[in-house]
This record gives structure tokens, sequence and C-alpha cells, in this order.
């Protein structure tokens, strides 16, 4: 009996998430739509030849050199000569370079001296990429010429170049060290998250907009106690759900070639208990929903905030205790690790276990918060409007307008 | 009788804000609230002591010695230690480590025979801002290892002690950093996340007032109130709240520069102007989006989208020189981008302020685009359809 009630809730729900347009423009359009905009958005994945202006004091063939191996690295390119500092100061404001390379009139003499040359790179600090592409070329290219000056010295007297140990960096999990492959990974499960819960909040503001027009019943819904109706909307929720997980979470990397070592039933299974433990958040937190358009005030800025909490920009292990802790509360945060790990690092599930268990952890604790709402705070306002509207049928009405300024 | 319009029209929009606890919400306390966890969250400002492993596979005295110093450095925390590259790589896979270094066999006696052994560290870019800090660290304490070695080599053979400074890196790099000298993350990100955020609350709530007296069939009611006169009902509409999001706005910006000590190289006015501007010019853009799709849930949902997608295009993280060019142009459909160029060039770099006059003109052009709409806003509001 009681399962039959939770069939008939989960066969009402999928009437009416495909008869609501808004709904299914949150539950399908906007995961078949969002990332992939998102991806192209970042595509170019690294800064490639940002515009550099030179200040050449010096004017010598190792000056020109230098300058020579900057314009050729990919991160810089060298778009002009200025006579001094005020006309590159004077590019820089208006904004034809994001850098100026500074060569003072000692540069070769002092090397060649066996003295220390000089040489000075002024950034914009706006955006933290340009820095570190400008910083990472002019750091590449004085220590090559370095390197070549020190064999030059060194080795006729040691027999051996100027480098006894040699490094080696092995980008690993994200080989092209581009941005695209390391934000979209984490943004993938969180767009997920997002549209389930603004669809959802949207299906339960469309109930409560009925309930107010219809003394407090709601003519679409089914009798059913508080647990069948959380489960049942719940298996809505996975039927509706299942091509945007494998979209989302398969396809979008698969389109843009983001790293994508992680094993796909491995990913299916980390993404179930995810899924579940969202449609549970989501029906807890749509109680404070009183129409279908307020979702958007109330939910959508909360994006952001979860992006952070993930610790994509921001890396988890310097959070403080409490913001860690928030973290730890919501479902994107634990499934957007563990699927960064298999996706970028091959990690299996055994691997990621702990992100797998917490999941499955959040779970109960979200079913119970959903049907603590659903039985002690939705139900009992429900009560209260039909026995309100039993004194005076236009009470919820006149609520209504007047929270619209009239009267 | 336009005085009467401007007040009727004035009053009815301020008792629609009080009496929806959820604009209080919205307007003060939310983006107060996010502003703060945004700031509060980043407070150091530097990404340091990224954990690390190491693996040791010499365990001579030079090797210890390496890894001695690499614990001293900021970057880095070495936080486990294994024993063969398949435990390392595992760590990083479970995500306990989020990269390793490693001292391969017989290192001291390679280094010293001068066969040139080879030390590689692996770095985990699935996690990009902690990875460029191991970078930093690892190559550093790489080139130091050398360093020390060839130092006492030259001194063997009698450089003199002045000189192997200069030997050893005859080119020395002098990176200047104006207006964030520390790479101050907090700076760098807040200065544009927190008033980019603002301006999301700032579309959300123009484009639900605007769209609840469609929906509530009122429109006409509202355009009554103020004489017909599309503008004034805007205006009455859309002032009250213009005023509480400047408060809010100045607010957060007496947050950034006062209580967290964001560089401000201009006169503080300038930016204060700036941020009035960004209301404005938010409300108008949301406006805006009502005029061209006078309906619901297609405005409020186009205001949505750009407003969570400037967090993006608008060339806060990847610049916008490298985007894709259409990408890049977007970008300067959405006022937020013309307050982040402000805020670079006045409050980040302090430079004249004649180099950002497009920019704020920028701004007060938004304010008057949607004057030239608004005659489909007025179409819409005396026959309301409410699209669901």
């Amino acid at each position: 009996m009681w399962f039959i009630q939770v069939l008939r809730v989960c066969g009402r729900e999928l009437l009416l998430v495909f008869r609501d347009e808004g709904v299914v423009i949150f539950f399908l359009v906007l995961n078949a739509v969002y990332p992939v905009f998102y991806a192209l958005i970042y595509n170019p994945e690294v800064v490639r030849d940002e515009a550099v202006v030179v200040v050449d004091d010096n004017r010598t063939a190792m000056s020109r050199d230098l300058i020579r191996r900057m314009d050729a690295t990919q991160e810089v390119a060298i778009v002009g000569y200025a006579a001094n500092m005020q006309e590159a100061q004077e590019a820089m404001h208006s904004k034809a370079c994001y850098g100026i390379l500074y060569v003072p009139r000692d540069f070769s003499q002092s090397v060649t001296r066996g003295d220390q040359g000089h040489v000075s790179l002024y950034c914009d600090m706006s955006v933290m990429m340009r820095y570190k592409a400008m910083f990472t070329a002019l750091t590449n290219v004085t220590q090559a010429m370095g390197n070549e000056r020190l064999t030059a010295i060194v080795e006729p007297v040691l027999n051996t170049s100027g480098s006894v140990i040699e490094n080696h960096q092995v980008p690993v999990g994200n080989p092209a060290m581009g941005i695209a492959s390391a934000v979209l990974l984490f943004i993938l499960p969180l767009v997920l998250q997002q549209s389930m819960i603004l669809g959802i909040a949207m299906l339960h503001g469309g109930s409560v907009e009925r309930r107010r027009r219809n003394g407090g019943h709601d003519p679409m819904a089914i009798e059913a106690s508080p647990g069948a109706t959380i489960i049942g909307k719940m298996m809505c929720h996975q039927i509706v759900f299942v091509i945007p997980v494998i979209y989302v979470l398969h396809y979008v990397p698969l389109m843009f070639g983001f790293p994508q070592y992680g094993n796909f039933l491995h990913i299916i299974c980390l993404a179930i208990p995810f899924v579940i433990a969202v449609s549970f958040m989501g029906q807890t937190l749509s109680a404070v929903v009183n129409e279908r358009e307020s979702v958007f005030l109330l939910f959508v800025f909360s994006s952001v905030i979860f992006v952070f909490l993930t610790g994509v920009s921001w890396p988890r292990y310097l959070m403080s205790r409490v913001w860690w802790l928030v973290g730890d509360c919501v479902p994107a945060t634990w499934m957007s690790n563990g699927y960064v790990l298999m996706q970028s690092n091959g990690a299996t599930l055994y691997q990621v276990q702990h992100q797998y268990w917490m999941l499955w952890l959040q779970l109960p604790v979200m079913f119970i918060l959903a049907y603590v709402v659903e039985r002690f705070i939705n139900r009992r306002r429900y009560r209260s409007w039909i026995a309100a509207s039993e004194d005076n049928p236009r009470i919820l009405t006149r609520i209504d307008l007047a929270k619209n300024g009239v009267g | 009788m336009i005085l009467k319009y401007i007040g009727n029209s004035f009053k009815r929009g301020c008792v629609q804000l009080v009496r929806r606890p959820m604009y209080f919400l919205l307007i003060v306390i939310m983006p107060l609230l996010c502003s703060w966890f945004l700031m509060d969250l980043i407070k150091g400002g530097s990404v340091q002591n990224v954990p690390v492993g190491i693996v040791d596979l010499d365990n001579s005295i030079m090797s210890r010695q390496v890894l001695r110093t690499l614990n001293g450095l900021q970057q880095v925390n070495i936080s486990h230690r294994y024993s063969s590259f398949a435990e390392a790589r595992d760590a990083v896979q479970r995500g306990e480590v989020m990269g390793f270094f490693l001292l391969p066999e017989y290192l001291e006696e390679e280094a010293l025979g001068g066969r040139r052994p080879v030390v590689s560290y692996y770095v985990n870019y699935a996690f990009y801002a902690p990875a460029s800090m191991q970078y930093k660290g690892f190559k550093t304490m790489s080139l130091l290892a050398n360093g020390a070695i060839v130092q006492t080599a030259l001194r063997t053979v009698g450089v003199p002690n002045e000189k192997i400074a200069a030997t050893l890196q005859p080119y020395q790099t002098h990176i200047h950093m104006p207006g964030n000298p520390f790479i101050n993350y907090d700076y760098y990100l807040n200065s544009t996340f927190v008033p980019c955020f603002l301006s999301l609350f700032i579309l959300l709530v123009t484009a639900f007032s605007l769209g609840l007296e469609l929906k509530s069939g009122l429109s006409r009611q509202w355009l009554r109130t103020s004489g017909n006169s599309m503008f004034l009902a805007l205006v009455g509409k859309l002032v009250p709240q213009t005023v509480l999001f400047t408060i809010v706005g100045w607010f957060i910006q007496w947050m950034m520069y006062r209580c967290y000590d964001f560089p401000l190289n201009c006169n503080p006015w300038n930016m204060l102007l700036a941020m009035f501007l960004l209301v404005v010019a938010n409300q108008s853009f949301a406006v805006l989006m009502f005029c061209f799709t006078p309906n619901f849930r297609f405005g409020t949902m186009l205001c949505t989208l750009l407003g969570m997608v400037s967090f993006s295009f608008t060339g806060f993280s990847l610049p916008q020189e490298a985007m894709y060019p259409w990408v890049e142009a977007l970008g300067f459909t959405v006022p937020i981008k013309y307050y982040f160029l402000i805020m670079v060039d006045q409050a980040l770099n302090g430079i004249d302020l004649y180099y950002s006059r497009v920019y704020y003109a920028a701004l007060i052009g938004f304010t008057i685009l949607p004057m030239l709409l608004s005659w489909r806003l007025k179409k819409e509001c005396l026959n309301p359809v409410y699209v669901p």
C-alpha cells in the first residue's frame, strides 16, 4: 500500500515536471546548455602572447637576444619598443600592453664584467593569469640564458656543465595545465546540483501557488504520507536526471577534451548517492519558496557560494574550520572532489571511498531533514490555510494582493 | 500633478519593498553576508603550505639536506613520506597530497660523480592554485640544491666569493607588481567577485520586482498610479531599491578598503561614484532585459544567466585577450565589466581618471538604454499575460 503511494506520487511528479516548461528548462535545458557555454568561455585554457612593451636602455646584442627570446615564448609577445618609461607607462595605461620589460643601461656590461645583470618586469596585476604568464616567461628565459653562461665558465674548469642536478616537472591530472580542465570538472557536478534544486523548488512553488488559489488544497497533489511523498518525488527526480547525469559527467568532458581518466561505471556509482542526497536537499530547501519565480532570488546566488566551498579557487585545506564544515554539508563538495580525482587523476571508486561514504552519510541526514520539513512545516502550514479559508474563502488571495502593494 | 504621480509611484514602490521580507533579505542581508563570506574565506590571501609528499629513494646526507630545505620553504608543507613512487601516486589519486617530490636512487653518488641525476616533481594541476605554488617551491628547491653543489665546486677552483652569486645566476630578474606587491589572492579575487556578487543580486531583485507586476496582473494599476508614464512608474519602483543597494554597496566598499585593506590608490570618491553607477546600470540592465522579453520567466532567466556568467566572461580569471573574440565581446555587454575596468584603473593602479572616462560613460549609457525601449514594456504592462 505504501509502495503504491510512492509510485503514484512519482508518476504525478513526472507529469508535473514535463507539463511545466520552466521546470523542463531547469532540469534538462540548463544541464544541456550551461556546461557547454561555460566550457567555451574557458576553452582557450592558457594565456598566449601577452602584450609586453620593451624599454631597452642597453641596446646591445645581449639585450636584443633577451628580448628576442621573450618574444619567442608561448606566454609573451613583444608588441613594441618604447623610448622611455613614461612612454611605456602611457601604453600600459591605455591598455596597449599589460607589462613593461625594462633593460637598464649597464645590463650587458655588468654581465660581461662578471657581475649580475639586472632586468625588470612591471606586470599589470588585475588578472593573476597575466602576471603568471609574464613571470614564467621571464624566469624561463633568464634561467636558460644564465645556464648557457654558467656552462661556458664552468665547463673548462670542472669538466661538467652548470647543472649538476637536473630537475624535471611532471604535471599530473591536467597535463595541459589549463584553467578549463581544472575549473570545469569542479563545476560540472555543481551544475547538476543547482539545476535540480532550482527545478524542485520551482515545482514546490507551483504547488504552493495552487494551494493559495484553492483554499489550501492542491488539486494536483496525491494524498500520501510525508515519507511516501518525499521518496516518490525523489524517484521521479532520479528518473529525469539519468540522461543529464550521463551527459554532464561523461559527454561534456569528452566534447572539450578535458581529462577523462575516470571509469564510467565508477563515476556513475559515485553519482547515485549524490543525486539522491541532492533531491532530498532540494525538497528541504524548497520550503522557503512561496512563488515559482522566487527560486531565482533565493537559490541562484547560492551557486557561487557552493562553488567556493568545493575548493576550486581557494583550496579547502586553507579554509577556516567553520567554512570547511559548511562545505562538508553540501553534497556537491564531495561529489566534485571525488569526480575531479577520478577524471583527472584516474582514481578508482576505492580510492575516493571517503567522498563516496560521505555522500552515503549525507543521504539519511538529508532525508530526515526533508521529512521534518514536509511533515512539521509544510503540512502544518497547509492545514492552517485550509482552516483559514473555511472561515473566509478570499483570505489567501487578499494576503497575496497586500504583498504586491495593493490595499 | 506630476509631483503627485511621482509621490504615488514612490509610495507604492516603498510599500511593496516593506511588505515582502524577502526583499530585505535579498537587498541587505544576503549581499552583506555573501561579501563577508568571500572575504572571510580568503582572509589570508596567499596560498601557502600546500600539503605535498616526498619519495626519498636515496636516503643520503644530500637527499636529507634537500628535504630539510624544502620543508623550510613556505610554499609547501611536507605532510607525508612515501617509500615508493607507486605509494605516492596512490596518495595523489586519493587526494591525500597535491603532489610529490621524487629524489632518485644514487642521487648523491651521481651528482658528485658528475653524471647529472634528475630530480622530478609531480604536481597535480587538477587543483589549480595550489599547483602553481607547488611548482614555485619545487623549482626553487631544485635550483638551490644544484646551486649548493656548483657553489662548492666553484669555490674549490678558486672563484672569489663575491663573484659566485653572479656566476651562478648572471641574470637577476626583478618582478614589480604595482598595486598588489604581495600577490594577495584576497585583493585580487574579492575586489572583483564581491561587486559581481552584488550586481547579481541587483539584477535578480530588479527582474523579480518587475516580473511580479506582470504576474499578479497589477501592472495596469502600477501604470495608473504614475499617470500612465512608464518612466515615472519605473522610477517610483526602482529608486527605493537604488537607495538601499547603493548604501549596501558603499558599506561593502568600506569593508573592502577600510577593514580588509584592499588597495585603494585613487580618490575614494571615484570608487563610490563607480559603485553608485554600477547599481543604477544593473537596474537599467534588468529593465532592458524585460523590454526585450516582456515575460516574467524569460526576463528573469536572462538576468540570472548573464548575472551568473558575468563571473566568468568578464575576464576576472582568464584575461579577456586570451578568450575567444566573441566571448570577449560578450563581456562588454554587462555593467560589471566596466566597474571591473574602473576598479583596475583607479583603485588598483591609481592612474588618471582620464583613462577611465569611457568606462564611466558606458555605465551611464546603460542607464539611458532602457528608456529607448520602454514602450515595449509599457505595451506588455497594459496587457499583462502570465506564462508560468
